[in-house]
């Protein structure tokens, strides 16, 4: 036990305390909050903050709520709001014509066509308020605000709405960033096995601690590296969260099921077991760290697979390629807890696809255990497919 | 109670037969030469006796009884494959493996003190190994192998690629440690090594047991039958037990009769008042007796 924590402590050390390793820590997160903010900014920079005029020639403005007066300017006539225009000291202005109320036409006028979404948007609104004036005021304000389409979920008390783009976005983003760890920790654990062939530390280790307390240590160690990874990410996504929550008004709503989380939880942790495990397999099989790299994109890359076909997943997430996605443990990570964000898996569905993922995860660590044995001190030769289910 | 035992152990890779039926034991405080040419399988029977790999069949008993991980603590082992971390620092290296052999921080730490300071490395103490010399790695990797005070010392091939200079410093290290009771085994094809160091050898080729027993009866048990003498005054004929007379080099090798012994010789001559300078039972080197069973005769254990 107490060497099993020695090599622990040793791996996890080795990796956490490099330059390189908390480089990779900082740099993925800095370099989302970096292409957010340049996203912000670039609205910022073209969102037009110019007032917009408008030429009351129907005379059906009568009052102009107070947190319009500073996007919105009364013109006398045309002549005076297109003198305004051409100065550059509004955007664009509206003319409400005086047949109004037959015609119900507003004119806008603008330099650029492309600007003519928002300007119209507050003239529109100005006239909606006015017109209901003489309405009650919770009918009124209800017709202003317009009708909000909310999807619920048949079961449950999930909802998706419109304005709900971080939830929408978050099973995605968390896919991504669960694949990230899982292929760091595996590479890393992969390299820690390779490199005590290379370095031919290996016999001394054999001789020292049994392969199960090496391999034990060496598979939590890398697993934590890529776990304190995920909880530093994790963190620093709270925090940005929270930021979006406090300041931004569409992140208020946001609302995920406790079973995308269960889902999660569960499929990610034996994946991440079987891929360590087929890693570290790959690992005791081949001789040098540059062969063994080739060889570990043969097991990342299926993860990724769901994600190249997000489109129909989202689309339809009960049709026949997700539910093949579900059942194959390497695409099962992604597709569930997926599908469970978005639709409703049955029960049997998930425990099945859970059950095959644990069992899968066994079997890659009983395949790796064995693997190592009996390569751990090949140096030349490869193993082949006939020694490793040789019954011994 | 030996040190270190195997019976009958039998190991096959494949089609090939490794260790075919290989009986020795280890005595305590001694030092084994476990002898073959490459490929014999001499590290397949270190491999077996620690528990590296496991024998198709046979018995291993190391320190009194089967390899445990216990026993791992009391083992000293220095692989023919010479190898350590190589990007980390020397002490981090040191103390790791150690700590790894069952030793506590500080014992380890004061022991590698100790060594770092006998082997000249405390300089080095901070570098990364792939910085260091590959002298330095291997005084390095002996300080691994010593720093628990091991009570079975296994060396595989402890001599190959070193200078003189290196070679010489093992040798002072093997004999300090049998001075402390160690008991060393020696893996190894350089005879002369052998001859100097071992108190007794088996020796394998093709996976079986050719020779096994102390250096000196195996010595006397390949002698050629032969005495050497360099004389004053010559030597006369007719020579009671004698078969054929050789000069060599200055001095006459005299090839004896099956049946007569050197002891009757040598009376004879000091009876009919030869001057002796020299007079030698010609024993072989470990050299000719290694090159006569591996090459001649492959029937006899």
């Amino acid at each position: 036990m107490n060497k099993i924590w020695l090599v622990f402590k040793y791996e996890y050390l080795r990796h956490v305390l490099r330059k390189r390793f908390l480089l990779g820590l900082l740099s993925v997160p800095l370099i989302i909050a970096f292409s957010i903010g340049v996203g912000f900014l670039s609205v910022l920079v073209t969102v037009d903050t110019r007032p917009v005029g408008y030429v009351d020639e129907a005379g059906i403005i009568r009052v102009v709520p107070p947190e319009s007066l500073k996007t919105l300017r009364a013109y006398p006539d045309e002549a005076a709001a297109r003198a305004a225009l051409d100065a550059k000291q509004i955007q664009a202005y509206a003319v409400i014509a005086a047949d109004y109320a037959e015609t119900r036409r507003v004119r806008v006028v603008a330099m650029d066509a492309s600007m003519m979404d928002d300007p119209a948007d507050e003239v529109r609104q100005l006239v909606r308020q006015n017109l209901l004036l003489d309405e009650d005021e919770q009918i009124a304000n209800r017709l202003v605000a317009g009708p909000q389409l909310e999807i619920r979920a048949t079961e449950d008390d999930r909802r998706a709405d419109e304005r709900n783009v971080l939830g929408m976005a978050l099973p995605i983003v968390a896919a991504i960033l669960l694949l990230t760890v899982v292929n760091t920790s595996g590479g890393y654990l992969m390299q820690a096995v390779v490199e005590e062939k290379e370095n031919r530390t290996m016999e001394i280790l054999v001789t020292s601690l049994s392969p199960e307390q090496l391999m034990a240590g060496k598979t939590l160690g890398n697993l934590s590296v890529g776990l304190t990874q995920l909880g530093v990410w994790l963190g620093m996504a709270g925090l940005g969260l929270l930021v979006v929550v406090r300041f931004l008004p569409w992140g208020q709503n946001l609302n995920l099921s406790p079973a995308y989380f269960w889902l999660t939880l569960l499929t990610f942790l034996p994946a991440f077991v079987m891929i360590a495990a087929l890693m570290a397999m790959v690992g005791a099989t081949v001789t040098e760290t540059r062969e063994a790299q080739q060889v570990a994109g043969m097991f990342s890359l299926p993860l990724f697979v769901p994600l190249w076909f997000i489109t129909p997943l989202l689309q339809d997430p009960n049709s026949t390629l997700a539910l093949v996605f579900t059942f194959i443990p390497f695409t099962a990570p992604i597709t569930l807890p997926l599908r469970a964000a978005y639709s409703t898996v049955p029960l049997w569905q998930s425990a099945l696809s859970v059950g095959l993922l644990f069992a899968s995860a066994i079997g890659a660590m009983w395949l790796a255990g064995r693997v190592f044995r009996l390569g751990m001190l090949r140096y030349g030769k490869r193993l082949s497919l006939k020694e490793i289910f040789k019954r011994s | 109670m030996a040190s270190f035992e195997v019976e009958h152990i039998v190991k096959t890779f494949g089609s090939q037969r490794a260790v075919d039926d290989v009986t020795f034991a280890v005595e305590p405080g001694e030092i084994f030469g476990l002898l073959g040419p490459n490929g014999a399988g001499k590290t397949t029977t270190i491999r077996i006796a620690l528990d590296i790999f496991k024998p198709d069949s046979g018995r291993v008993a190391v320190l009194g009884g089967p390899m445990s991980e216990d026993k791992k603590n009391r083992i000293g082992y220095l692989p023919e494959e010479r190898g350590l971390y190589q990007d980390i620092r020397l002490e981090q290296c040191i103390l790791y493996l150690a700590t790894l052999k069952g030793l506590d921080r500080h014992t380890a730490q004061t022991r590698m003190e100790a060594y770092l300071e006998q082997f000249d490395l405390v300089a080095h103490r901070r570098k990364k190994l792939k910085e260091l010399s590959k002298g330095m790695q291997q005084k390095a990797q002996l300080i691994v192998t010593l720093i628990h005070e091991p009570e079975l010392l296994i060396v595989d091939e402890p001599f190959s690629a070193l200078d003189p200079v290196n070679t010489q410093m093992i040798k002072d290290v093997l004999r300090e440690q049998r001075r402390k009771g160690t008991t060393i085994v020696m893996c190894t094809h350089q005879m002369n090594q052998v001859e100097e160091l071992c108190d007794r050898l088996v020796l394998i080729n093709r996976g079986r047991v050719m020779l096994y027993g102390a250096l000196d009866e195996i010595r006397r048990q390949y002698r050629s039958h032969t005495v050497l003498v360099r004389s004053l005054n010559g030597l006369p004929d007719g020579l009671v037990g004698v078969e054929r007379v050789e000069p060599i080099n200055g001095s006459v090798a005299l090839h004896l009769r099956p049946d007569a012994s050197p002891q009757a010789v040598l009376q004879e001559l000091v009876q009919r008042s030869v001057q002796l300078e020299q007079f030698e039972v010609a024993l072989p080197t470990l050299d000719e007796i290694f090159i006569e069973v591996v090459t001649g005769k492959e029937t006899t254990a």
